[in-house]
């Protein structure tokens, strides 16, 4: 799923500085999974917001509401009911839902209050892990089902790299060493003899370094 | 009257601690201290099914399966056209009518077979009626 982690609130306040009446919007999906924007979390900020002191002028009027998923353009422009007279959007769901929001309302600003962060699994109950990067080109069969574009430091494709330790990434000892857990699991799956395969260099064009992607079903 | 859910169910280890109540982070929980009785209430249609509120629970009381495996609903009834030679189901009677007044004009009620067939015995009169023409016409 998309994880995403609220912003400080000295940057969400000074976001908001200018407005006077902002309407707070959670999304229900993946952001209300990870307990970062859905309409709790949402509620929680606007109650935290009206009663800080960062705003000089006093705290701009909210209003809470949530939707099922902001990146759905259609079903946001039909059963999201805009309150009159807001002069901005607080959005809490990933960058998608709130350029979504953009293109409905473009009139007004649309403001982040999370940071979107990564496509990632939860490994236990609190803490999220980055697990893909949607490079377009999984690999992942190759690989005893551990993807080194993610999870290695450095996207090696044939690893690891002298910088292992311990099973431990030179980056950071609490990293995990991707190609470690790589040859984990082969050897616990008695497939080692995959590890011995070279892996030729990826197809890198349907990746993010070619611009925007999108997905088009034929009619 | 409000009707149990068939999909968020707690056991009789609740104790009505209201832990998954104030950890939803849809607001889907809530409830109600109505006289002697407190009553747990969830909505389905803000359910995100994280199983945050499974995770929490303290008495291990919310069967989360069931919102993982819940049963089908039956959301409307209506009548069907079968194909006047063989009896397989085509569309509803509403369909039909939907699509006759479109085309202005009635459906043949017939399955893609017997549509084919159809199409294949009508063109072979044609091909005698043209003959017949043409025998006539020499």
């Amino acid at each position: 799923m998309i994880v995403g982690n609220i912003k400080p609130i000295e940057e969400i306040a000074s976001s908001l500085s200018e407005f006077k009446k902002v309407m707070i919007l959670g999304c229900g999906s993946c952001v209300s999974v990870c307990l970062s924007g859905g309409e709790k979390a949402a509620d929680r900020l606007a109650g935290e917001l009206s009663s800080s002191e960062l705003f000089k002028e006093g705290a701009p009027e909210f209003q809470v509401g949530a939707v099922l998923r902001q990146c759905e353009r259609d079903l946001v422009e039909t059963y999201l009911e805009r309150p009159p007279d807001i002069d901005a959007i607080l959005s809490l769901a990933c960058g998608a839902g709130v350029q979504t929001l953009v293109k409905i309302f473009d009139d007004i600003p649309v403001i982040p209050a999370l940071n979107t962060t990564f496509l990632g699994a939860l490994d236990e109950p609190g803490t999220w892990e980055e697990k893909c990067q949607g490079c377009g080109n999984c690999i992942l069969f190759l690989t005893g089902g551990i993807c080194p574009v993610t999870r290695c430091a450095k996207r090696l494709l044939n690893g690891p790299c002298g910088g292992s330790r311990d099973g431990k990434c030179e980056i950071n000892r609490d990293v995990e060493c991707a190609w470690q857990l790589i040859i984990d699991r082969l050897t616990k799956m008695d497939r080692l003899e995959d590890y011995e395969k070279i892996i030729p260099p990826k197809d890198w064009s349907s990746d993010r370094g070619y611009g925007p992607r999108r997905l088009s079903y034929p009619e | 009257m409000r009707q149990k859910s068939p999909y968020f169910r707690v056991n009789e280890k609740c104790n009505g601690c209201l832990a998954c109540v104030e950890n939803c982070p849809a607001n889907a929980l809530s409830y109600e201290d109505r006289g002697e009785r407190r009553i747990l209430r969830h909505n389905m249609s803000l359910c995100a099914r994280c199983g945050n509120c499974w995770r929490i629970c303290p008495q291990e009381a919310v069967e989360f399966e069931h919102l993982l495996h819940g049963g089908w609903n039956d959301v409307a009834t209506m009548k069907l056209v079968h194909c006047e030679v063989c009896g397989e189901p085509l569309y509803t009677v509403n369909f039909e009518e939907t699509l006759s007044h479109k085309l202005k004009h009635d459906m043949d009620n017939l399955c893609p077979r017997h549509r084919k067939e159809l199409s294949i015995s009508a063109w072979k009169r044609l091909k005698t009626g043209a003959n017949k023409v043409k025998e006539a016409a020499a």
